[in-house]
């Protein structure tokens, strides 16, 4: 949905580590991961979130630091728009494979006849104590994940060889990274010297019941169309590793409710949100066409 | 004329003749006296002048004038002495050619003449003629002609006779043994045609006479029986195709009419007519597809709808038009175009297309590994199932081979959907979860009260239930009543729950039911009980608007609608199948006092019953009971089980709690049970009524369910296996493996049975595919001794030394500094004092100052193919004389023999031969591989004829390199023939599935691609010179880089055509190929 602005200000900009969120995100636990997140933070331990992709681990984080932020930062910061900012800054770097050291750190720039440092995200999620989130870990370069380490134990350090400094990491930091066990090849796999840091989360689909209530929230649908869709996800998952590398996320499912609230007829919605988007394989394609004809009229 | 004057003429002719044969007079004068009385004293002397002459004629004319004498009174009598005079005179000139020819003419005219007019006798001498060359054989063939002639013309027209003669004539050119006996069986054999099939029968023998003489006798003996296959009325138009086959095509015409009428033979002959028409349609541009269309047909039919038939026809006949190799393929049924075609205009839908979908559909429902199969292999466990109708033993789904009930392909699979949906339903709902124990949902529990009741009544010992299915069974006294009963009430659990958690199968769910409804046996006429199971058969089909009952039971209708009633809870979504079980209880409480005996009324007395008339019945009360049975007098039946739901199919919920007991005893998971003795297992199928052993097999029942029982263990060591070493049943995709013949017991030692892969050809006269022609088995190759691979190393140690630091140099760095970039990880300082110094001096700097690393990374897969032909076995001194295979194309067992012969020779004195060339080149190329990294696969391959392509993996792609590997490599020796194409695309499948950047497809061969049948006779080479060529195409469409090495030092010739716009090279030395394809190797991937 595109939201047309009127006034002149046509879109909004901040520094990666003022980010936060102003409204609480819409998320239902499935167990106790909210207690456990919370505890952790308050204890400073690292958290490693583990799950196959689209299953509500981006949408946790964000609304653990709205949670979180709340009663502890009370910034009554008034902007413009006159929204009350709450929450905690979030700052997500999403990882891919040519993420090198100083992507997160910082560097030099040349300006004018000197160079000026500029901090990377990393460093300044360090300095104002955000929530540091590594979204697909795995995917950054080896020496990237090097550079965490000191950040995630006892020291919460952040040294920046090139400026001969070490930040310390203010109270509120908290270095979260997530990780999909599910495609990772052998060779990308985390080292055990990594994830022996962090405390891990892992996250499923949820049960057929609480995904229909969250489809039906998100794609803002009729509490029976989200059941079939909620079952249809059911249905689809059993494939998995039987011609499909991964089940059919709950983002997917969404989807497929927002355009059948749009009027789409349920099976083309599946179709082309469920279906095309899992696989290229006709057969397999096929296969799940009939369940979805099955379930939908 | 007085008798004195008689014989004073008789005497004087006797007189001349006696020098002859004293034969001759007697003939003479027994003639006259018969014919005396029909001539006048000169017709007299004439006649007897015209023998006399006759005799004179030649030396050994004699004998003709015997029998001109002897015919002579029937002649006479037939013709008058005006018209014998004409007789005796072609009689006369016959003798002119051969005495023997007028005696056999003279001898079978009276019994021909009788059938030839006399205005026609000219004729008939001159087709007598006509087979007379001059020569004693030709002259005996005439005779027999004539001898023949009253038998002939008996039957046949003096034109048939014509054909027949010319027929006969040009079979003389090439056997007089063969044409005598054409001529001698020819009566009885076209006698039993008519008319005008004859003649249609002689011109086509005629114009296969000329061509493919061969056959004619063949084609004569079993032409007729051939020939009643076809309808009658379009016998002379088939025969006229055959005809025009013959003269045109000349080759093979009997065979195909021979094939083409056995074709026909399967089909309706009805229409006949209308597949001959469209043959002729075809027969100007080419007669062979025309026959080939014909003998095309039945397979046609099993596939496509009669009315298609001239889709089919049309299609192809536009293909023929383009391009006559393609269309005659086409019709052939050896074409991927024709293969899309049909399948296009079929509308029946095959398992083995659909099986891999309706797997993974039943998979997602049931969310258990579900395997499909065709019903057929459930019948042929014989562990129980004797139906072809869809139905699961608990692991897997059987469905029928092919559904056709409509006539569009989205329906039909919407019937295996139904019947899946219901099969996976049994799966997904626990029906074989039936726990006796366990509560049900809607139902109070009555089961363990009436065990008690049950219990009470028997004596101690009774043997412990094996499943709870046959524990819940136990309560029942009609054991048979109580599994219809349960079977319908679950049945209809299953349907209503689909129908509610599938809304969209709902439909088509319902369509089923519709048609099943219809096909109901009708009420009316059953004896009550089945009457009432009938109803309730109709109500979980939802046809309850369709109930019948007779008014004579009136009373009984409120006991069908209490059970109604109990159907209708049952279909609650929480039902159980527990509740099942319940309304099982429930259903049978009120029935089985039902008598079953026939209404002696007729069949006005049976009323439909709707909603309302069940509702304003009273009550069911106590009341009902033993008063009322007095009411129904009648003929009590035996009870018999309702007719099966088709899209229900067999359901044996007894036996599959068995199936599912014993396999988790088999896994060791369920420990309280006490292991189940053969003697329980046949004490509980004796008992049960879903086993009907007899059904099976027969034989004794000691015996058979001893079979039974064998069958049901090996059926679950076979699941076992199965779970070890998983093979796909289904041949879903090209390049995808069969699974082969099944392994019986005592064979499990066997390691891997092997794997079949099946792929096109390419026809390129045709221009298209055939499909599925050639068969690859995939077999790895024996161990031998490991040394081998160290030995050849030691003695190439310094080749291998130097490849060795070649490939390490190709290595590349992983890490490459890569500088002068917009951006990057760090500045470079060089490049930041240049911009520095650059723009101090006023010239506008490049602000590329930073550098970074790059990963580059060597990702090569490569397959290895090596000939395995048997001319790979060939010294390499001898070379240049090759043995080619050619010269046991057509005889196999010539060519095993020269084959046993060589491998005996050279086990004496083993000679250097290519094949140790090749194997000593893999162990160096494996030793570079092995330092650089590469994934690679090292392959041969050999066999003989398109089904049985071997393909021998001595190193699979993923597979470590290991002491296997090198024992392997000991083993590797020429085989057989060398078809080519079906090993490159095998290769390939097995490249494709690999993910590297550059993929390459290295193929070493000694010589062109031969084979047995890999080309149109044995000469060809073209053909598998294009084939492999296709092969190398697809390959390189696939994004693989082939490459072809031969050691065929004439390779330029073929490989030129081979492997246009592909690299090849020429290794004239055969003793430089291991440094060759190394080096060679280094180059495509550097």
């Amino acid at each position: 949905m595109i939201e047309v602005q009127e006034s002149d200000e046509t879109y909004r900009q901040y520094a990666i580590e003022e980010y936060v969120l102003s409204q609480e995100p819409f998320y239902l636990p499935v167990t106790d991961e909210v207690e456990l997140f919370n505890a952790a933070y308050e204890q400073k331990i690292p958290v490693l979130l583990k799950g196959p992709t689209g299953s509500g681990k981006t949408r946790f984080i964000e609304y653990m630091a709205f949670k979180l932020g709340r009663p502890l930062t009370i910034i009554k910061d008034v902007t413009e728009g006159g929204d009350v900012k709450t929450g905690l800054p979030l700052v997500t770097v999403a990882c891919h494979e040519d993420l090198t050291a100083s992507d997160l750190v910082g560097r030099y720039l040349l300006e004018g006849e000197s160079t000026r440092w500029i901090d990377g995200p990393l460093t300044r999620a360090v300095k104002v104590g955000a929530i540091c989130y590594l979204d697909e870990v795995v995917e950054a370069r080896k020496d990237t994940t090097v550079l965490i380490h000191p950040l995630t134990d006892h020291r919460r350090i952040l040294p920046i060889e090139k400026l001969g400094q070490i930040v310390e990491a203010r109270n509120g930091f908290l270095l979260v990274i997530s990780y999909n066990p599910g495609y990772q090849s052998a060779l990308k796999d985390l080292k055990h010297s990594t994830r022996q840091r962090f405390m891990a989360i892992e996250f499923g689909y949820p049960p057929r019941e609480l995904e229909a209530k969250i489809i039906q929230h998100e794609a803002d649908i009729s509490a029976s169309v989200a059941t079939e869709l909620a079952k249809l996800g059911e249905k689809v998952r059993h494939l998995k590793e039987h011609g499909l590398a991964e089940g059919v996320s709950t983002r997917l499912l969404i989807y497929a409710g927002r355009l059948i609230q749009k009027g789409i007829t349920p099976r083309r919605a599946c179709q082309v949100a469920i279906v095309w988007a899992l696989t290229d394989d006709r057969d397999v394609q096929r296969s799940i066409e009939e369940v979805v004809s099955s379930i939908f009229e | 004329m007085s008798s004195s004057d008689y014989r004073r003429v008789y005497s004087k002719f006797e007189k001349q003749l006696a020098p002859f044969s004293t034969a001759l007079v007697s003939e003479f004068r027994r003639s006259a006296e018969a014919v005396s009385p029909l001539l006048s004293r000169e017709e007299l002397v004439q006649w007897a002048e015209e023998g006399l002459e006759l005799a004179r004629q030649s030396w050994r004319s004699w004998e003709a004038a015997g029998e001109y004498f002897r015919a002579s009174p029937q002649v006479l009598e037939m013709l008058g002495f005006a018209g014998f005079g004409r007789w005796s005179q072609h009689g006369r000139d016959l003798a002119e050619l051969s005495s023997a020819l007028s005696a056999a003419y003279f001898r079978a005219s009276p019994g021909t003449l009788s059938n030839v007019s006399f205005a026609r006798l000219p004729d008939w001498v001159d087709l007598g003629r006509q087979l007379y060359k001059g020569t004693w054989r030709s002259a005996s063939l005439a005779v027999q002609f004539f001898d023949g002639s009253p038998n002939l013309f008996a039957n046949l027209s003096l034109e048939d006779a014509r054909v027949l003669v010319r027929f006969v004539d040009s079979l003389c050119d090439r056997s007089y043994d063969l044409a005598a006996h054409c001529l001698s069986i020819a009566p009885q054999v076209l006698t039993p045609l008519s008319g005008e099939d004859r003649a249609a029968f002689l011109r086509f023998a005629e114009a296969l006479a000329s061509t493919g003489w061969a056959d004619a006798r063949a084609y004569l003996e079993k032409g007729p029986a051939l020939l009643a296959h076809i309808h009658s009325s379009q016998r002379v138009r088939f025969l006229g195709l055959a005809r025009d086959l013959a003269r045109r095509e000349g080759r093979q015409a009997f065979g195909y009419f021979a094939e083409a009428a056995r074709a026909l033979n399967q089909v309706d002959d009805e229409l006949h007519g209308y597949l001959l028409a469209q043959a002729e349609d075809l027969v100007p541009l080419s007669a062979v597809a025309a026959m080939e269309f014909l003998k095309s047909v039945p397979r046609v039919l099993e596939r496509v709808r009669v009315e298609e038939v001239g889709n089919w026809h049309s299609e192809g006949f536009q293909l023929l038009d383009a391009s006559l190799e393609g269309g005659e393929a086409y019709f052939r049924l050896e074409s991927a175009r024709g293969e899309e075609v049909l399948e296009s205009l079929s509308s029946r839908v095959d398992l083995n297309r659909v099986g891999e979908i309706l797997r993974m559909y039943c998979k997602a429902l049931t969310g258990d590994d579900v395997a499909i199969h065709s019903a057929e292999t459930l019948a042929e466990k014989g562990i129980g199932w004797v139906d072809e109708a869809p139905s699961t033993e608990g692991t897997a789904i059987f469905l029928p081979p092919t559904v056709e009930q409509y006539h569009d392909k989205t329906e039909n699979f919407g019937v295996y959907k139904v019947y899946s949906t219901h099969q996976a339903a049994h799966l997904e709902f626990g029906t074989f979860l039936f726990n006796f124990e366990r509560e049900g949902h809607v139902f109070p529990n009555l089961r363990r009260e009436r065990e008690k009741g049950r219990a009470a009544g028997k004596e101690d010992g009774q043997r412990e239930p094996l499943t709870d299915m046959e524990r819940f069974f136990d309560l029942f006294e009609n054991r048979r009543l109580a599994a219809d009963l349960f079977a319908i009430v679950e049945d209809a659990r299953l349907d209503a729950l689909v129908e509610h958690e599938y809304p969209g199968i709902r439909a088509a769910y319902r369509r089923t039911q519709r048609v099943e409804l219809e096909s109901r046996p009708e009420v009316e006429g059953m004896p009550l009980l089945q009457a009432l199971i009938e109803n309730l058969v109709r109500v979980s089909l939802g046809g309850e608007d369709g109930l019948r009952w007779p008014a004579s039971a009136v009373q009984l209708v409120p006991l069908l609608r209490d059970a109604i009633d109990v159907m209708k809870t049952v279909r609650q979504p929480q039902a159980t199948v527990e509740d099942a079980a319940e309304a099982t209880l429930r259903l049978y409480d009120l029935i089985a006092q039902i008598p079953n005996v026939v209404s002696e009324m007729a069949e006005e007395d049976w009323q439909a019953l709707d909603e309302e008339s069940l509702q304003l019945m009273p009550m069911t009360g106590d009341s009902l009971g033993k008063d009322m049975d007095l009411q129904l007098q009648g003929q009590e039946m035996p009870y018999q089980s309702p007719q099966p739901v088709d899209f229900r199919g067999e359901f044996k919920p007894e036996l599959v709690q068995l199936l599912m007991r014993l396999r988790q005893e088999r896994q060791g998971q369920q420990p309280p049970l006490s292991p189940l003795s053969p003697e329980q297992l046949r004490a509980m199928l004796e008992k049960s009524v879903e086993v009907s052993i007899n059904d099976m097999v027969d034989g004794d029942l000691q015996q058979s369910s001893e079979l039974f029982l064998t069958n049901l263990m090996k059926e679950l060591t076979a699941q076992e296996q199965e779970k070890q070493q998983p093979v796909q049943r289904m041949p879903a995709k090209e390049g995808e493996p069969v699974s082969g013949f099944s392994t019986p017991d005592d064979e499990r030692e066997l390691p891997v049975e092997p794997k079949y892969f099946y792929y096109d050809e390419w026809d390129f006269r045709a221009g298209d595919y055939k499909p599925r022609w050639c068969r690859v088995v995939e077999y790895s190759v024996g161990e031998g001794v490991p040394q081998y691979f160290d030995q050849t190393l030691q003695k190439y140690a310094s080749l291998a030394g130097q490849t060795r630091r070649q490939f390490e140099m190709l290595r590349p760095e992983l890490f490459r500094k890569i500088k002068r970039l917009l951006d990057g990880e760090e500045f470079d300082l060089d490049a930041v004092v240049e911009f520095l110094v650059e723009r101090d001096a006023g010239q506008s700097p490049s602000g590329k100052v930073y550098w970074r690393r790059n990963k580059v990374e060597r990702d090569v897969a490569v397959a290895f193919l090596l000939d395995m032909s048997a001319s790979t076995d060939e010294e390499i001194a001898k070379h240049e004389r090759r043995y080619t295979q050619d010269e046991f194309d057509d005889d196999p067992r010539r060519y095993f023999s020269w084959w046993m012969a060589r491998r005996a020779q050279e086990l004496l004195s083993p000679p250097k031969r290519i094949i140790d060339v090749e194997k000593e080149s893999i162990v160096l190329v494996i030793r570079a591989l092995e330092t650089i990294g590469d994934t690679y696969g090292i392959y041969g391959f050999s066999g003989y004829g398109r089904e049985n392509v071997e393909f021998y993996v001595i190193k699979d792609m993923d597979e470590r390199f290991s002491d296997h590997v090198k024992k392997r490599i000991d083993k590797v020796a020429p085989v057989r023939s060398t078809r080519m194409g079906p090993a490159i695309r095998h290769a390939t499948s097995k490249l494709d599935t690999h993910d590297a950047k550059v993929r390459i497809l290295f193929l070493v061969s000694d010589g062109r691609p031969q084979d047995h049948g890999y080309g149109r006779d044995r000469t060809e080479k073209e053909y598998a010179i294009h084939d492999t060529h296709m092969a190398l195409v697809e390959a390189k469409r696939k994004g693989i880089v082939p490459f072809c090495l031969t050691v065929d030092r004439y390779g330029h010739d073929y490989l030129k055509q081979m492997c246009a716009d592909i690299g090849y090279a020429v290794v004239p030395d055969v003793e430089s190929l291991p440094s060759r394809i190394t080096t060679l190797y280094r180059r495509l991937t550097e």
